[in-house]
């Protein structure tokens, strides 16, 4: 176990690096630079700002003093738009905002999921089972950028009953609709991978047997069935739980939030190259040690799984 | 079968009911008088929607207009912008006056003005500000602001003098220009005979003590400056051997911020030397790039001078908190020499660049007032009709530029007939928050400028100067037009993909094919993308511009044209339309001056490097108890004067007059 975590780390390594190495590329290959706006700076201008910022280097030296930073000090510089902040600064300022969401929609995802999927499939075939069903489709169709409007619609401008946007910190009524829009689509996703895992498990010869020892339906499902329904759900649990980590694009803009995905989108468009390295690789390592996790987890959920 | 099961069973009906319900809810408010819940706050706070994150908090570095908003509340300058028309009024320059052809200023400032840590604000500071904002190294996006003050440009550039050592005498520009006689001396460069009077006699005025070495240096011919770049620098000499004659030998000297024509000839007077007359120079200084900071913090704490906790303002208002990507939250400054009439006691500036987010803020009651261009189209109906909505001509012009550097859009009828094919007003009409542009300058927002008109909408004449161009068009059986040899491979409409962007174009697109039978092929492109097509003139045929105006003066649109470069970005430039802006410049009456730049619009118009198409409204709203907030042209607004009112009586029901 211990050497497979070993070996998964020391692969992660030279990952991140090609992918620092790719996003830098490609930054410098979009055409644009973060200075360039309507109006056209004279040449002059344009000068000392590609001296200030070490842009008149060529692209190696570039290329290397960033590699340096990164890998000598974990440093990835200052934000070429947000003169004087640090990029470091700004993901330890916006990835809080980001994880409070974003765990906040998976655990109610997960709740409301796993409920739901459970209840669907012990009672396969029943009302509850085509209702619960019918409603997780919706929510797998309905996109965050509809289902976070109309939200806004009802509860906001019409009945006035909770803030349409802006961060407010945690708790506050501010999260309650950003979290319920963001967890929508994951909620109706786990409620599917619970029925179905569930269904799986509870046609399999040890469930059989639980219930031939005479063991209680309660011990049969909490203990036995639902261990190993959720089997899917878990490995579902890592990039999801990622992606929300690191941050929506759509619910972050749609509600004001400072958090790193309305930071992420921004920098791209600002060609902000220091901040966009320093988020994707954020988002890498999140990425790969969540995953990391989820195959740790796996062994303890399965027995049969070893590494 | 199964949907019957279902239906007995239904969440997603009482979802839609409940939508229902609110939309039914949303019509019958229909009837109220303003947009969204009013109820006026109990603290003297405003909750200000911004737009896009401020990039910094310093006012020398950033050019955007949220930035210039913060900025106005933070940083004081010489001058500030009226709240309604924007022209300059007194702020930390109690008054000032300019010499005979506005090519030198003298202001006064006030001895009670204060930096927000108590200690006082004096000439010195300004001119360190300026110095700043111009070094290389700050490399300050709007430096280009200031080159209208001697050698800030070449200061700016790190251009250097040629001095002969021997002698220590500097190279003059007189020396190489080619013809001397060719445009005339600002005063500010004239050396002075004995007893002249620069200034007209103002008895009221302060006299200024003596004559100081630096004003004297002011006064001398402009000396000689090259770019301090050795490569750039060799090649401009190789190519002129007048230059090369006059060089050999001598030294190069950087010119320097000392060299820059700004001086603090006392502790509360300053002198602002130019090299050329710009009667519109001190509209120009209430800009946020000529705003006053703080030399000790800044030389203390380098680029983190900004941080809540360093920060140091001179403005009405202080840093109280900042919560980056969130809101920005400043609070009245006590140490401000107006801090008696500062109405409120705090702004929150809150950061957001997504329209109906905005507006989903202002309508549930949680912002005050949000920023220009915030009312979708869609809402209008519902927005506009409301006392609260704020409708205003804005200093801002859309317009297409045609790359005359190409066929067929070389040929002047060519450009002519695509210009006169174009219905703007319509078109307006159908975009509804804008007014047709005949002009190159907005209509309506200088008083007294005599504006010239183009070309107005004449199907008839474009097809005929198509056709004199050499490119009939022709009347088909069911009515339509066609031009058949037209070389529509040749251009297309270039601009950055935004929705407003591509309604233009489909229109403009589908009123040439309807009048001239010409369809031009559409092209649209990532934003810093097209600027750089755009730059580089490697457009085809059309592309997009907008502007907005640096200050309230016609020079800021007419001025995109003054050289090849720059913001041009149509391959037309002509020396005689320069030497009519020239000549209107140094022009000290005013009337006679707007009637010379009229001249030169005229002519531009006439050249038809541009099909003008409009002018944008403000287009935002503000709750009824905010008072003291104008839809001026800018969008700028002096936060000293805004105050929040809580007696109804006194809101305001409709928009504020912009007159005085």
């Amino acid at each position: 176990m211990l050497r497979f975590i070993v070996r998964r780390l020391l692969i992660t390594i030279p990952t991140i690096l090609v992918v620092i190495t790719l996003t830098w590329g490609l930054v410098r290959l979009a055409p644009g630079n973060f200075y360039s706006g309507e109006k056209k700076i004279p040449p002059a201008i344009e000068k000392n700002i590609r001296q200030k910022y070490g842009l008149d280097k060529p692209w190696y030296q570039q290329y290397g003093r960033t590699m340096w930073g990164i890998l000598r000090y974990g440093d990835f510089g200052t934000s070429l738009k947000y003169e004087g902040q640090s990029v470091n600064a700004i993901i330890a300022r916006s990835l809080p905002v980001s994880a409070t969401i974003g765990i906040l929609a998976y655990l109610l995802a997960l709740i409301v999921g796993v409920s739901v999927g459970s209840v669907a499939a012990l009672k396969q075939n029943s009302r509850w089972d085509y209702a619960s069903m019918a409603l997780a489709m919706l929510g797998i169709s309905i996109p965050n950028f509809v289902l976070g409007p109309i939200l806004v619609l009802v509860f906001s401008l019409t009945l006035y009953w909770l803030p349409p946007s802006r961060w407010a910190g945690f708790p506050s009524r501010n999260v309650i609709l950003p979290v319920i829009t963001l967890s929508g689509i994951y909620m109706a996703y786990i409620a599917r991978l619970t029925r179905a895992g569930m269904l799986e498990v509870l046609r399999s010869d040890y469930i059989r047997t639980a219930r031939s020892k005479g063991l209680s339906e309660k011990d049969v499902v909490v203990r036995h069935s639902l261990r190993g329904g959720l089997m899917p759900v878990v490995s579902y649990t890592g990039p999801a739980l990622a992606f929300l980590l690191t941050g929506t694009v759509v619910v972050e803009r749609l509600f004001a939030l400072p958090g790193l995905g309305n930071y992420f989108i921004q920098a791209a468009l600002n060609r902000d190259e220091p901040l966009i390295i320093g988020i994707v690789a954020f988002i890498a390592v999140t990425l790969l040690s969540m995953n990391l996790l989820v195959d740790i987890a796996y062994a303890y959920l399965d027995p049969r799984i070893r590494y | 079968m199964r949907a019957v099961k279902i239906r007995r069973f239904s969440p997603g009906l009482l979802l839609l009911a409940i939508i229902v319900a609110s939309i039914s809810c949303g019509r019958s408010a229909k009837n109220e008088v303003f947009f969204g819940r009013v109820v006026p706050p109990q603290t003297n706070i405003l909750r200000y929607v911004n737009g896009d994150e401020p990039e910094s908090l310093d006012p020398s570095v950033s050019s955007g207009q949220p930035e210039g908003r913060i900025y106005m509340a933070l940083y004081e300058g010489l001058v500030e912008y009226h709240p309604k028309t924007l022209m300059p009024i007194p702020a930390i320059a109690e008054h000032w006056h300019e010499n005979d052809d506005s090519s030198e200023f003298v202001f006064h400032l006030r001895h009670n003005a204060r930096w927000s840590n108590g200690e006082p604000i004096t000439a010195n500071d300004f001119v360190y500000s300026i110095r700043r904002g111009l070094s290389p190294e700050l490399a300050a996006r709007n430096a280009y602001l200031a080159y209208y003050m001697k050698y800030a440009e070449a200061y700016n550039s790190g251009a250097v003098f040629v001095r002969d050592s021997k002698t220590n005498q500097f190279v003059l520009e007189k020396d190489i220009a080619g013809n001397p006689a060719q445009k005339t001396q600002p005063l500010s460069e004239r050396v002075l005979a004995h007893g002249e009077a620069e200034y007209k006699p103002a008895p009221e005025e302060p006299k200024i003590a003596d004559d100081t070495p630096f004003h004297q240096f002011m006064h001398s011919p402009g000396r000689l400056t090259l770019p301090g770049d050795e490569k750039a620098r060799s090649k401009q000499i190789a190519q002129n051997p007048k230059l090369q004659s006059a060089v050999v030998g001598k030294e190069f000297v950087p010119v320097s911020a000392d060299d820059v024509g700004i001086e603090a000839v006392d502790d509360y007077t300053i002198r602002i030397s130019l090299s050329q007359s710009a009667p519109f120079f001190v509209g120009l200084l209430a800009h946020q790039f000529f705003r006053v900071v703080p030399q000790k913090v800044i030389e203390q704490y380098g680029a983190r001078w900004t941080e809540p906790d360093h920060i140091v303002t001179s403005g009405a208002f202080r840093v109280k908190a900042w919560k980056p990507y969130s809101e920005l939250v400043v609070e009245r400054n006590p140490m401000y020499w107006d801090a008696a009439n500062v109405g409120l006691d705090e702004i929150h500036f809150y950061q957001s660049s997504d329209n109906p987010t905005a507006m989903n803020l202002y309508k549930v009651g949680e912002a005050d007032a949000v920023l220009n261009h915030t009312v979708p189209i869609a809402w209008l109906d519902v927005v506009r009709p409301k006392k609260d909505y704020m409708d205003g001509t804005e200093a801002a012009i859309v317009y297409i530029l045609m790359n005359v550097t190409r066929p067929p859009l070389n040929d002047l009828r060519v450009r002519k007939a695509f210009n006169m094919a174009f219905d703007k007003v319509t078109y307006s009409q159908s975009r509804r928050i804008t007014k047709p542009l005949s002009a190159f300058t907005p209509e309506g927002i200088f008083a007294g400028y005599p504006q010239p008109r183009g070309d107005g909408f004449d199907p008839e004449q474009a097809r005929k100067l198509l056709g004199e161009a050499g490119f009939s068009v022709t009347k088909r059986e069911d009515g339509s037009y066609e031009c058949k040899n037209f070389p529509v491979d040749q251009v297309d409409f270039t601009f950055n993909t935004q929705s407003a962007n591509k309604i233009l174009a489909e229109f403009l697109q589908a009123q040439w094919k309807q009048n001239l039978g010409i369809t031009v092929p559409l092209r649209s492109m990532e934003f810093k993308t097209f600027l750089n097509v755009r730059s580089k003139l490697e457009y085809k045929g059309f592309a997009l511009g907008i502007f907005g105006a640096d200050y309230m003066d016609p020079f800021t649109f007419l001025n995109i044209f003054y050289t090849p470069g720059g913001d041009n970005g149509s391959g037309w430039w002509d020396q005689k339309y320069a030497d009519l802006l020239d000549e209107a410049n140094s022009n000290l009456d005013k009337h006679k001056r707007y009637e010379l730049l009229a001249k030169a619009e005229k002519y531009l118009l006439d050249a038809q490097p541009i099909v003008p198409i409009e002018t944008s409204s403000v287009n935002w709203v503000k709750k009824p108890y905010v008072k003291g907030m104008y839809p001026n042209a800018a969008a700028l607004y002096p936060w000293k004067f805004v105050y929040i009112e809580r007696e109804p009586s006194r809101w305001d029901y409709g928009i504020p007059s912009l007159n005085n």
